[in-house]
């Protein structure tokens, strides 16, 4: 018998049977149809690169576009989400409970309610707007808030920033607080027991936030469709036009993985840099 | 005495706590704004919209479409991540970590990829797309929870009172069901319920694979593309009422403390 694998392992046949035919197998199947080519109002099955080449040809600059978007909204998620875990584990005492409550209330749910209420806060004649105006603040009203890019950093960050905080408290409180007393004791300054102390123990909370929101921000596709407007082109866009249209499947799901491939690359240079960076001294 | 730096901790919190809960508790508050066009300032208040949308049977439809679906998903989820934890717990920790990661793939995948390749393998494979299909997309990405919630609990217990059981005779369901369950039973009701939360919540995966029909979800989505509009503030507070009363629930039951 393998080492390891004893009799209980029958357990886990429904949890794999449902990973290799709901995930693995469609995610093979959706790969496969990315080198096939189109033909009349289908595509056949062949094995060619040219969907990859449309996609790097007439994309590149959705692109270039989403990933700075996401990569904007995962570093702001992170900072927030960094700040708000440090001053619960840190530096409010009794408070900390009840604010990591409120990031846990807001974490799971409301999707689509999250989105639709920053459409109603940020356009035209939303919330904002009229608030202000009727304060006298502005006398008209700032159409530049919805359907821009900002209306879109602004509700991913809201929507993932309670997925940012749990891991980055998550690693902060296991951060001892003696050694950091003793580095003072010392003679240590304050913001180099900060950096060379708290922040090299919880970069995996940090990198594990980061991915999260990056990988959630680039694939989204209903923010953008809804408060992005015609300037905001992202990919989730035009990946789902091209299979709820019935333009070209293959075409899409190339684009699909071309997205999964850069985010794999992003994601894996960030976590570099960030444990060259968080190295202590 | 408050000295610079608390203050300036105490503006960050404050602001981020207003960031994380105004847009929600502006969402509740024109729930019940008289005036149609959610603007500023509120002449009245109402409960016209409720009315409105709670005498709507589309509504109910999608409501009950929405808990055939989660109940299904709870219910399924569970036990699939529960057996899986289960012989996770036993296992050697390199092993079981590598295979949990793989299990968690599902969720790191965006859910748009995932539900146009889920919809497409259905289409190849002569699947009818309706609501058992969601259901199958839903059981893919809410295992994952319950498998760590139920693993990070069974981990850490003393499995010498499962073999004790086992040695003086009990099956080994007989021993799952009168030791093992009764201690790890509110780990497993809480993971049950975020992967409740989790399906309840859910658009993107289920407007791709449902075909005909909505949940409540999908039935929103509907009303937000003809504009804006209270209605659409009342389903999505039922919407968040729910979603956030499991995972209060939850957290009670698993005793999460971060």
């Amino acid at each position: 018998m393998i080492r390891g694998f004893s009799a209980r392992s029958w357990l886990l046949l429904p949890s794999v049977a449902v990973f290799m035919l709901i995930f693995a197998a469609p995610l093979v199947y959706f790969f496969a149809v990315s080198f096939w080519r189109k033909k009349a109002f289908s595509v056949v099955p062949d094995f060619i690169p040219d969907n990859y080449i449309r996609v790097f040809d007439e994309y590149s600059i959705s692109l270039v576009f989403t990933f700075g978007q996401a990569t904007l909204i995962a570093a702001v998620t992170t900072v927030i989400a960094f700040a708000f875990a440090y001053v619960i584990r840190f530096k409010a005492g009794r408070f900390g409970l009840p604010l990591l409550f409120v990031a846990l209330v807001t974490l799971f749910g409301g999707y689509l309610a999250k989105i639709y209420v920053w459409k109603t806060i940020l356009g035209q004649s939303g919330l904002l707007n009229t608030a202000l105006m009727s304060l006298g603040l502005i006398d008209e009203p700032i159409t530049a808030l919805l359907y821009s890019p900002v209306a879109v950093v602004i509700t991913l960050a809201h929507y993932t920033l309670p997925l940012a905080v749990l891991p980055i408290y998550g690693a902060l409180r296991t951060v001892e607080d003696d050694p950091l007393r003793s580095a003072r004791d010392l003679g240590a300054s304050r913001f180099r027991v900060f950096w060379d102390i708290i922040l090299p123990q919880c970069q995996i909370g940090l990198i594990v936030a980061f991915a999260l929101t990056f990988l959630f921000a680039a694939g989204d596709w209903v923010t953008p469709k809804l408060v992005g407007g015609p300037h905001t082109s992202m990919i989730g866009t035009f990946i789902e036009y091209q299979y709820g249209s019935r333009v070209n499947p293959a075409v899409g799901s190339a684009m699909a993985f071309t997205v999964i491939a850069i985010c794999v690359v992003i994601v894996g240079c960030v976590a570099l840099i960030m444990r060259g960076a968080l190295r202590p001294r | 005495m408050t000295d610079a730096p608390t203050l300036l901790w105490r503006i960050v919190a404050a602001l981020t706590v207003v960031f994380m809960l105004s847009p929600l508790l502006l969402l509740v508050l024109f729930a019940f704004s008289e005036n149609s066009l959610l603007t500023f300032p509120i002449t009245g208040l109402t409960t016209d919209w409720f009315v409105k949308v709670f005498e709507n049977p589309k509504f109910w439809i999608a409501f009950e479409k929405s808990m055939i679906v989660t109940g299904t998903v709870g219910l399924v989820s569970t036990v699939v991540g529960t057996m899986a934890a289960a012989a996770l717990s036993r296992m050697p920790p390199r092993s079981a970590t590598a295979l949990m990661s793989s299990l968690t793939l599902p969720v790191m995948l965006p859910p748009l990829v995932l539900a146009i390749a889920l919809a497409n393998y259905y289409s190849m494979i002569g699947l009818k797309f309706g609501l058992p299909t969601v259901i199958a997309g839903h059981l893919v990405f809410t295992q994952p929870f319950v498998i760590l919630i139920v693993h990070a609990r069974m981990a850490a217990f003393d499995h010498s009172a499962v073999d004790s059981a086992r040695d003086l005779g009990a099956s080994p369901l007989k021993a799952f069901f009168t030791v093992t369950l009764p201690i790890v039973r509110p780990s497993v009701i809480g993971a049950a319920l975020v992967a409740m939360a989790l399906s309840f919540d859910d658009f993107v995966l289920t407007f791709f694979t449902i075909g005909g029909g909505s949940t409540l979800p999908v039935y929103m989505w509907g009303l937000m593309r003809k504009g804006v509009n209270p209605q659409i503030n009342v389903a999505a507070i039922v919407l968040i009422t729910i979603t956030i009363g499991a995972s209060l629930i939850a957290l009670r039951a698993s005793r999460y403390r971060g």
